[in-house]
This record gives structure tokens, C-alpha cells and sequence, in this order.
């Protein structure tokens, strides 16, 4: 299919050449096995998820609620609601609404903060290098958590060992994060006096909040990098290396860990992911980390509709472009290991 | 005849404890081997003939609870006593082993030259590139074409015959003094199958190895191996010389698996002779003959007292009470599989 494409070297006339090109991209699309192909297939589905959240957000806010309501003064009288229904355009037809939206967003204009007094998109764009610092900081607390016993009870599966992180880990995962997070305040910031409790001043304000996400989603990542190590060690060829005079020590340093280093580095991305659906936003709340949590939070409570509404979607967004990347890391390598 | 034994295996006990109770997977097993010799054991699956294999080096999973107690000595040490280091060094240098399935034996992300090339480094102390090109050189050994290249291959390119070829190459690597092989050719295709034991037999001969078979299938003992053992329930119901026991099993259980091999001269009217029953599933352990129940010539001492290892000639003895009077009613059964010498 390439080699047709790129062999075509007869000058095309406008029209046959306009033709390739509309066939092109559902050629590219139907590619099962080419690397592009899936990654415009799933570019196409990101771009689709991300058009839904858009369009759940628009009728959410303007079919289901009335935005006039939520800018009127508690005491506004009907009229003055009329006033502002139509100062907004709220009076036109929704669908002519929604082509404007669509159009504002591809803008990247996401409306006025009207707590902040500035683009609704500064105020994220601001929140958001620290959200990801948090959440790459945390995850990899989580890794280090997760992965590293995780290996060792698994390949020393009912030993004592295992049965001590297996018990630490689903209790790590079953506790509420925002209760941990003020648990280790209470330990940590209050009665040891280590760490500093809120916000982000210093280089240690990282350190607790950081260290709560690892826990949590050390916990589920320890689960799965667990299972996945016992299931290895009970296959053949590790008898084998038994049988080859092997300690146990390079059994899973040099064969087994081989084997489970693609499920791993599939579980801790997932894992990542995961964390921007829930977790990271209460624990900013709880630390008054100054990320994308806390500004939704903060809109939220001030009834700042538009920094709430390019909170969400740039999020969204953001989600959705990380699952791509962790899905086409994952695809490469396992096709270079077929391929090798 | 007369050289000291290279293997001796005294007493030996396995029991795995599970959930639903202890299973008496090898239940008092005694036997020597020489050195250079070939020995077969046949047997059902879970007559213990494997976990008996898995014993003499204590290859177990880490998850089995299961308890060994007895002697195997080999070359002056108990094995079930030496340490873990010293069992190590034993474990593919002193002792390979060759496993039942090909396709799952190898690390499907090694490339194949660098799994037996560790072997090479842990016990005969090569560097990395005098290991790299005696990988080569074994895998020429065992008849792998183009070497160089295929030693770079990871066990996906191969076929189940070639790797377990592979394997072979990897068991023999150390040049050990005794190759266990757990029925190394049950996963492979008949043509392949006839390939991998000539190989076997080949290697045992030029390498002065001695070879443990563990097979169900008659027919690959008789065709590789000196000497019979025949388990059932995790014990020995009988041990002979190949040729001797194809002419004059005494066992009953011998005698129905001997009429298991389908015979050419039956072919035209289809029967086989299966044993009636299952064997037990936990093992042995019991106060009777294990076999009883399914034996068309109990009688009821078998099912009241465990029948010992009785002598019925030169080098064969057979756990059966009617031991004695059924040595004197065989006569030759004249079996296809008799070995011509």
C-alpha cells in the first residue's frame, strides 16, 4: 500500500491527486498492522472522546442549567435575568450556540475567569506545570513503591515477605487518599514537625503530597507487578534455569524481569492515567497544591464557570493524549521484541 | 558391572502438603545407576516418576510445600543434604536435565547462544565470547544448521524440534556426568520424536554420560535405554534390564502397559488392551498393593499388605505378591519391542 503510494511518480492531474488523498487516510485507517496506521486510528478515537467531554460540557451548561442564573445576583429580579440572558446571546438558537463554542475552543479560547479578571486559559495553563510535576513526581514515588517489592514478593510469593507488603499494599489502596494525606500532615508536618504541610514554597513541599500519591498507586502498581512476577516464575523456562545452577537472584534478574519489564512498564503508565481521573485533585486540595485541582476546586466554589469548563477540558484532553502515548510506547515495543 | 555406582538413590519420600491433604507423590523409591548407564522409568502420569526426577535436585517451586526425605547420593554427596550453593554447582554442571515441553522450556526474550552461554560462565568459568563461540560449537553438536546465525535467534524462530534440540544443547553444555531427560520427546511429532532419542543415545555414548528417561511410552525405552524401572503410585512396582523385561514381565501393571503398545499384527482388528481404572491421585502411602484395584489377578493379601521388592532373577525384582509363581508361568511373550542385540 506505501510502495503504491510513493511509486506513483507520473505528474498527477489536480483531480486524481485529490482523489489519492481521500483515499489515503481510510487506507491509513483500515492499516491492522502498520504503527501509523494505529496511531491515526487512535488519534481519530482522541479526537472523538474529546469532542463528547466538549459536548456533554455545552449541554450540561447551557441545555440542562441557564449560565444567566449563575452570573445574576441572588436577588436579581426576572427582568434583570432577561437583561443578561440576552447580553450573553443565551436567546439565540442552541445549535447556533454550539458552532460558536466549537469555534472559540478551537481557538483555545475558553472564556473570561470571572473571579481572576483574565482568560480562563491563563489561569489553567498557569495550574497546569504543576499538576504535572506532582503527578510525574508521585508516580514515580509509585514505581519505586510498587514495582521494586513487587518483584520480590512475587518471586518469593507466600514467604513472609510477601504476605507483608501484600497486606501493606491493599491497605495502601483501600485508604482513602485524603485521608492519608492528613494523616501524614498530622504525622509529618504537625507532631514531627519534618515537612512543610501546604502549598508550594520550597523544594520539600513536594515530598508529602508526592508521597501520598506514591502510596495509593504504589499500591495497585505492586498488586499487578506482584501477580505478574509469581505467574513468570512458575513458567518452564525458569526451572530451567534452575536446573542450570542459576540462583534465584539472577532468575529474576536476568530472565524474569525481562519478561514482566513490558506488563510493568504497561501497569505504571496506566497507572499515571489514573491518576489525573481522581486521586491528584484531592490530594492537591488537601496540600493546596497550586495545580489544576485546586483552580477547579477554587472555580468551582466561586462559581467561575469558564475556568471550571477549561479545567475539565484541557484535562480531558491532557488524559487522553497521555493514554495515546502509553498505548503507542507499549505497541513499539512489543512489536520490536516480535520483531527481534 | 563392577564400578561404584554414580547415582544412589535411597528411600526416597516426596509428599506435597495441599490444601486437600498431603499427597504421597514418590512413596519410598530405591535405585543406582553407573556411571555411562541408561536407565528408563515408565509410568502413568502421577505415578511420581517425574516429581522423582525433580527430587535429585530439589526442583521445586518456591510455592510447593513439599517435604523430601531419604538419600541421593551422587558422586560422594547427599544431595538432599548439601547445601544450596553446593547444589548449584551440581544443578548443570554435574547433573542436566531436559524438560517435556520445548516451547515453553526456553526464555522466550534470550536469544538462545546467550541461554546456553550461561550455563558456560557459571560452571566452566568462560568469558563472555569463549562461551559466545562454544554455544555455537554445541549447537553444531546437536545438529542445529547455520550456528553462528541461530545462536543469535531468539525460540520463536525455532521449531519444536529444534528446540529441543536447544535444550539438549543447554542440559549438555557442562558436560555432565548424568542427563535426566522428563519426557523429552512426549510434545514432539513421531519423526521428530525418533531424531531427539537417537541424539540422546548418540550424546550418552560419545559423551560417557549416564541417561535417566523418564517416559510413558515403552517404546522410547526400548529403544534408548539398558536398564527398566516401572512406576506406580509413587513406588517402584518393578526393575529389570530392558530386554529381560520385555521377555518376562512380572508385574501385572508391566505386563498391561507392555499390551498397551499397539502391535503391528493387531492393527487389522483395531483392539487395544487399555487397564481398567484410574490411578490413584494422591499418591501412595496406602497398606495395600496400590495397584490392587485394578489388577484382574488380586488376591486378597494384595489388599491388605504392601507388597516388598521381590527378586524374580538376575537384576530384576518386581513388587507383586504372586511375584514368585507368575515368574515361573511367563514364558517369552515374544513382543515386537524385544531388543535384538
Amino acid at each position: 500500500m506505501g510502495m503504491q503510494e510513493t511509486t506513483a511518480t507520473t505528474a498527477p492531474s489536480p483531480q486524481s491527486r485529490r482523489g489519492r488523498l481521500l483515499r489515503w487516510l481510510p487506507d491509513r485507517l483500515a492499516a491492522e498492522g502498520s504503527l501509523g496506521g494505529l496511531l491515526l486510528r487512535r488519534l481519530r478515537d482522541g479526537v472523538i472522546v474529546l469532542l463528547l467531554v466538549v459536548t456533554v460540557i455545552f449541554f450540561l451548561a447551557h441545555v440542562v442549567g441557564n449560565p444567566a442564573l449563575v452570573f445574576a445576583p441572588v436577588d436579581a429580579t426576572d427582568e434583570h435575568i432577561d437583561k443578561i440572558h440576552r447580553q450573553f446571546g443565551l436567546d439565540r438558537p442552541v445549535t447556533e450556540r454550539y458552532w460558536e463554542y466549537l469555534v472559540d475552543l478551537s481557538r483555545l479560547d475558553f472564556g473570561e475567569s470571572t473571579w481572576q479578571q483574565r482568560p480562563a486559559i491563563d489561569a489553567v495553563t498557569e495550574a497546569l506545570p504543576s499538576t504535572i510535576y506532582l503527578t510525574v513526581v508521585g508516580l514515580g514515588a509509585a514505581a519505586v513503591l510498587g514495582v521494586i517489592p513487587g518483584i520480590v514478593a512475587g518471586a518469593r510469593a507466600r514467604k513472609p515477605f510477601d504476605k507483608a507488603s501484600n497486606l501493606a499494599s491493599v491497605a495502601a489502596l483501600s485508604v482513602p487518599n485524603f485521608w492519608l494525606g492528613l494523616l501524614l500532615i498530622l504525622l509529618l508536618g504537625v507532631q514531627l514537625g519534618w515537612l512543610p504541610t501546604s502549598g508550594r514554597f520550597e523544594t520539600a513541599s513536594i515530598v508529602m503530597p508526592a508521597l501520598t500519591l506514591g502510596i495509593v498507586h504504589g499500591g495497585r502498581i505492586f498488586q499487578l507487578v506482584r501477580s505478574a512476577t509469581f505467574e513468570e516464575m512458575s513458567k518452564p523456562y525458569v526451572t530451567v534455569a534452575r536446573s542450570k545452577g542459576l540462583t534465584e537472584w539472577n532468575i529474576l534478574r536476568r530472565h524474569v524481569v525481562r519478561n514482566t519489564g513490558v506488563t510493568t512498564a504497561t501497569i505504571v503508565g496506566w497507572e499515571y492515567v489514573r491518576m489525573w481521573g481522581g486521586a491528584v485533585f484531592a490530594i492537591e486540595y488537601v496540600f493546596a497544591w497550586p495545580g489544576v485541582g485546586l483552580l477547579t476546586i477554587d472555580a468551582a466554589h466561586r462559581q467561575d464557570f469558564f475556568v471550571l469548563q477549561a479545567a475539565v477540558i484541557i484535562a480531558g484532553a491532557f488524559v487522553i493524549f497521555s493514554n495515546l502515548l502509553i498505548d503507542m510506547g507499549y505497541q513499539f515495543i512489543d512489536r520490536r521484541i516480535a520483531a527481534t | 558391572m563392577s564400578s561404584l555406582p554414580l547415582l544412589e538413590v535411597e528411600d526416597l519420600h516426596v509428599t506435597f502438603r495441599t490444601a486437600s491433604g498431603p499427597v504421597h507423590a514418590v512413596d519410598g523409591v530405591s535405585f543406582t545407576m553407573r556411571p555411562g548407564s541408561s536407565l528408563g522409568v515408565v509410568g502413568e502420569s502421577g505415578s511420581g516418576k517425574s516429581v522423582t526426577a525433580r527430587a535429585l535436585l530439589r526442583l521445586f517451586a518456591i510455592t510447593d510445600d513439599v517435604q523430601i526425605s531419604g538419600a541421593v547420593r551422587f558422586d560422594g554427596q547427599d544431595l538432599l543434604r548439601i547445601d544450596e550453593r553446593r547444589l548449584r554447582d551440581v544443578r548443570g554442571g554435574q547433573i542436566g536435565m531436559i524438560f517435556q515441553d520445548p516451547l515453553t522450556s526456553l526464555n522466550p526474550l534470550m536469544a538462545v547462544g546467550e541461554q546456553i552461554a550461561e550455563s558456560l560462565r557459571l560452571h566452566r568459568g568462560m568469558s563472555r565470547s569463549e562461551a559466545a563461540s562454544e554455544a555455537v560449537e554445541l549447537l553444531a553438536r546437536v545438529g542445529i544448521a547455520d550456528p553462528e546465525q541461530r545462536a543469535t535467534e531468539l525460540p520463536s524462530s525455532f521449531s519444536g524440534g529444534m528446540r529441543q534440540r536447544v535444550m539438549i544443547s543447554l542440559a549438555i553444555a557442562c558436560r555432565p556426568r548424568l542427563l535426566i531427560a522428563d519426557e523429552p520427546t512426549t510434545a514432539l511429532d513421531v519423526t521428530v520424536q525418533a531424531e531427539i532419542l537417537l541424539l540422546l543415545d548418540e550424546l550418552r555414548r560419545s559423551e560417557g554420560m549416564a541417561l535417566m528417561l523418564i517416559t510413558h511410552d515403552f517404546g522410547v525405552v526400548a529403544a534408548t535405554c539398558d536398564d527398566v524401572q516401572v512406576m506406580y503410585a509413587g513406588k517402584l512396582v518393578e526393575k529389570a534390564s530392558m530386554a529381560h523385561l520385555f521377555d518376562r514381565a512380572n508385574h501385572p501393571y508391566t505386563e498391561g502397559l507392555l499390551r498397551l503398545v499397539p502391535r503391528f499384527e493387531d492393527a487389522h482388528t483395531g483392539r487395544l488392551h487399555p487397564i481398567p481404572g484410574q490411578p490413584p491421585i494422591t499418591g501412595g502411602g496406602g497398606s495395600s498393593c496400590a495397584f490392587a484395584p485394578r489388577c484382574s489377578h488380586a488376591v486378597d493379601r494384595c489388599r491388605s499388605e504392601v507388597p516388598p521388592e521381590i527378586a524374580v532373577g538376575p537384576e530384576h525384582v518386581s513388587a507383586c505378591w504372586l511375584a514368585a509363581e507368575r515368574a515361573k508361568d511367563t514364558t517369552d511373550a515374544g513382543h515386537p519391542w524385544r531388543r535384538t542385540p
